[in-house]
């Protein structure tokens, strides 16, 4: 219990380090990326969680988030590379 | 309660204050992503795994594209071309580019600190050009010069009389002019601003 909890303190800090990369903006493929990194870990954190709380409603939400996260990104992905080539 | 709640729902405001002082749109878009995926995470952290979903599904697929497609749209200068001039629109960064390559490059330099994409748009003869600038489907026009100026355009003050640009670059827009008067480096094409509402009561 209480090693999970430190776990998901360190996933919070880790969270921190694509949100700073997310802030200095220079390049938008940088920024594009730390999004898919916080999506990523967002979902595993959400994960997590459904393990510590023993809930399998929020670990099914976390899959599905995990899965449309990609196809979001995929899409804006889309856009912007049609952007550049304009 | 378990501590880690608030360090997670911490992030929310940190996520959206990045959102809110974001000055570029397209960055803004994307941040607009990560505080949906945060979002979604503190809704299923603090108990409601049906609003997480809900926040997930519509609030960064639906809003994402929907604000990509409003942002594309809405932020282009149009400039209106003669179609005989487009002879080679695709190398603009080829060292023997035509002088309309030049051009755009330049306005593409120019108007990028604003977010503006330049969307170059044919057509075929003077007049066509001329008509679409008056309906106002174009927010400029770039054409070889004629030789005759017009009584109501300003020409550019320190343009050298010696060697006339090759171009002439015609906005209806007087922030546009402004912009471009000030930034555009170019010699390759001479600025002028049309007031519309003149022109209307001379046809």
């Amino acid at each position: 219990m209480s090693f999970l909890n430190l776990a998901l303190m360190a996933m919070v800090v880790a969270l921190l380090i694509p949100l700073y990369e997310a802030w200095r903006d220079e390049d938008i493929w940088q920024t594009m990326l730390s999004l898919s990194s916080i999506s990523s870990k967002a979902a595993v954190m959400i994960l997590l969680v459904s393990v510590l709380r023993d809930d399998w409603m929020i670990g099914v939400v976390g899959v599905i988030i995990l899965s449309v996260g990609n196809a979001g990104f995929m899409l804006l992905a889309h856009i912007l590379k049609r952007l550049g080539d304009a | 309660m378990d501590s880690y709640i608030y360090t997670i729902t911490a992030l929310l405001p940190l996520a959206a204050a990045m959102l809110v002082f974001q000055v570029n749109p397209y960055h803004a878009l994307v941040i607009r992503g990560v505080l949906g995926a945060i979002a979604a995470l503190v809704y299923t952290v603090l108990g409601a795994p049906d609003v997480a979903l809900t926040e997930a599904l519509v609030g960064t697929l639906l809003a994402i594209t929907l604000y990509a497609v409003a942002v594309r749209s809405s932020l282009v200068f149009r400039l209106g071309v003669l179609k005989d001039d487009l002879s080679h629109p695709q190398d603009l960064t080829a060292p023997d580019a035509t002088p309309l390559q030049q051009v755009v490059q330049a306005l593409n330099t120019v108007f990028k600190d604003y977010y503006l994409r330049v969307e170059l748009v044919p057509y075929f003869d003077r007049e066509e050009l001329s008509q679409a600038l008056i309906d106002k489907e174009i927010h400029a026009t770039c054409e070889r010069g004629s030789g005759a100026d017009d009584e109501e355009a300003i020409s550019r003050p320190n343009a050298p009389d010696s060697c006339p640009p090759p171009y002439r670059t015609t906005t209806r827009l007087r922030r546009l002019y402004d912009i471009m008067n000030s930034e555009l480096l170019s010699p390759v094409t001479q600025l002028s601003y049309v007031d519309l509402s003149t022109v209307g009561e001379m046809h």
